[in-house]
């Protein structure tokens, strides 16, 4: 029995920001423009992207509401019913609320009724655990479909009073995610038979390593790396807020894991046959940033089993980065504008460096009945 | 610039190389003093103890290295030379990693008449004889280890040791200088790759001595915490 994704939809709020008004809408930090900004724009390659919180820093869509959206705008395209949908499988790395789970959220939002729930947690590759959890029920023959969505909403934490708060300027651990995330949320319906032009789901396998590194993206550390206390530890979480507890940080030294984490999960997939780079005819890969691409790229090529540059494709540099929403955004907006045949094949690649964890799936196009 | 690698034995072998190098960074991860490293909870005495029970590999890195050379015969000239000139470029190097350890506050008597670690001994016998048959083409496996290893010391263990203990590079010149000729070194060995990778045996028995290097070093390191 195969699974399908037989329709995707995404939520972008709000008109794109360009690099040069970014800093306008998250605000100067202590009234100072940042001297890192320029330098990670650079690196990442990102021209737009979207944010769900205005210049007064007002949000003007929730988390859950933009997961909502995006899930509408998928069940729109699809030939099922709202009403019909069986499972909700919902990931972010923050809900708006810090319980209960995101998806209990997202199905209020959504108005769906008597559906069974999983909430998937983690950053980036949180999607992927999400869509696994819903793959594995369909093959279980638990139910005949499931939404499956992810949403992130990274810029509030990006607001220059958060910093302000932690006191002094931020160092460039804290800053560095600042100039890369941004906020959106993607959705898929997986479904046990083909409609339409779709995607069956070939195989989803993860590789993770959190047991060998240190965490490498946090929220919850204090800034004084030999203070281990978690934010919730502090008296209040006005003390927590003060001693950077509660800033978004990535120890950027430990980067460089992730681009050496993606390779070996390919190279492991390729030596047990899940993978053939000659067959491969398309490469998603979320990678955070274009300096991570070409890195990947170059290990790739040397060892006799890269993908030639047209095979890859991303619309980071003008959707930005959305965390664990990513993938989905970029595989829906590829099944609307890139021409794609029956029969041919399309890998999926999210390598997260939270604490280094890497998600890969395959894709074949089918043509169904409508 | 690394040199490309052209052959289809050569790629295959670092495939293979490359996974075993990625699998041998997460063995390192788990040895607790390299844990703490990571972790930022690492000291002056734990970058001593690392010094003391690395001297006594690296004071016998020059000896693997040129029973490897001497090992290949006339049809190996153009690897031999290669080897030995890797040899001759190393084997001093415990010298410098005396006078770090002394620079960090050590006892250079007891760095000196330190016995190897239980780690150390399995490493280097294991090197010894594989090094001592003949064209022990699977010695480049070894290498592999080594030099990446000396190249992650210089890019990444360095500059975290001296951020750690506040230093500015006057005890860390071992990993420094030695990093800097790894990565020459490594470059040569993308080159051997080709030349060395005649069939599958040779593939398998040089990930196989990459493989076993690799524990055995990783094993070296824990043994630190248990000396």
């Amino acid at each position: 029995m195969s699974v399908y994704i037989t329709s995707t939809g995404h939520f972008l709020p709000g008109e794109p920001v360009e690099n040069e008004q970014m800093e306008a809408r998250l605000g100067l930090v202590n009234g100072k423009p940042s001297r890192l900004k320029r330098r990670i724009l650079q690196s990442n390659g990102i021209q737009t992207r979207h944010y769900a919180m205005d210049a007064e820093h007002n949000t003007t869509h929730s988390n859950a509401e933009m997961a909502a959206r995006a899930g509408d705008d998928c069940l729109a395209q699809a030939a099922l019913r709202p009403s019909q949908v069986q499972l909700l499988s919902a990931a972010t790395s923050q809900g708006d609320l810090v319980l209960p789970g995101f998806g209990s959220m997202v199905q209020a939002e959504l108005g769906l009724r008597d559906i069974e729930l999983h909430t998937s947690h983690g950053i980036c590759s949180s999607s992927m655990m999400a869509l696994k959890a819903a793959y594995t029920s369909l093959k279980a023959e638990e139910h005949d479909n499931a939404l499956v969505v992810a949403s992130e909403l990274a810029s509030r934490l990006f607001k220059a009073s958060r910093y302000e708060a932690a006191g002094g300027d931020p160092d460039f651990n804290a800053e560095f995610l600042r100039w890369m995330l941004s906020d959106g949320a993607g959705a898929f319906l997986l479904e046990k038979q083909p409609r339409g032009r779709c995607f069956r789901i070939d195989w989803i396998k993860g590789f993770s390593h959190a047991d060998a590194y240190p965490v490498c993206m946090t929220v919850g550390q204090p800034s004084d790396a030999a203070d281990l206390r978690s934010w919730q530890d502090f008296a209040t979480y006005a003390e927590a807020e003060a001693a950077g507890a509660l800033l978004l940080r990535q120890d950027v030294r430990l980067l460089d894991n992730i681009v050496k984490l993606g390779v070996d999960g390919y190279l492991k997939l390729i030596d047990s046959g899940h993978v053939r780079p000659d067959q491969v005819d398309h490469l998603l890969c979320h990678y955070s940033s274009h300096y991570f691409k070409s890195r990947i790229f170059d290990m790739l090529q040397q060892a006799g089993v890269g993908i030639e540059e047209p095979r890859w494709y991303s619309n980071l540099y003008t959707r930005g980065n959305t965390g664990c929403a990513s993938i989905m955004i970029m595989l829906d907006e590829f099944r609307r504008t890139r021409a794609h045949e029956p029969g041919q094949t399309i890998l999926c690649m999210v390598p997260e460096s939270g604490r280094f964890n890497t998600v890969y799936m395959q894709l074949t196009v089918v043509e169904g009945e409508q | 610039m690394t040199p490309e690698v052209k052959s289809e034995q050569g790629q295959a072998c670092l495939r293979g190389l490359m996974q075993i190098w990625f699998e041998f960074e997460r063995q390192l991860g788990r040895v607790p003093l390299i844990a703490r490293l990571e972790r930022g909870q690492f000291n002056r005495d734990d970058y001593c103890q690392l010094l003391l029970h690395w001297r006594q590999q690296v004071i016998e890195g020059g000896r693997w290295i040129s029973r490897t050379a001497s090992s290949f015969d006339r049809d190996f000239a153009d690897v031999r030379s290669t080897v030995i000139g890797h040899a001759q470029e190393e084997h001093h190097d415990y010298e410098v990693l005396e006078r770090d350890f002394v620079a960090a506050g050590g006892d250079l008597d007891a760095l000196r008449n330190a016995e190897r670690n239980a780690g150390t001994e399995a490493l280097h016998a294991f090197l010894m004889y594989r090094a001592s048959q003949p064209n022990p083409v699977d010695m480049l496996g070894a290498m592999w280890i080594i030099e990446g290893l000396g190249q992650k010391m210089a890019s990444d263990w360095a500059e975290r040791i001296e951020t750690l203990t506040k230093t500015s590079g006057e005890m860390t010149s071992f990993m420094r200088y030695h990093g800097e000729n790894d990565d020459d070194h490594l470059n040569k060995l993308y080159a051997l790759l080709d030349r060395l990778c005649r069939s599958e045996a040779d593939v398998k028995a040089i990930h196989r001595t990459a493989r076993v290097t690799a524990r055995l070093y990783a094993l070296q390191l824990e043994e630190i915490d248990h000396g």
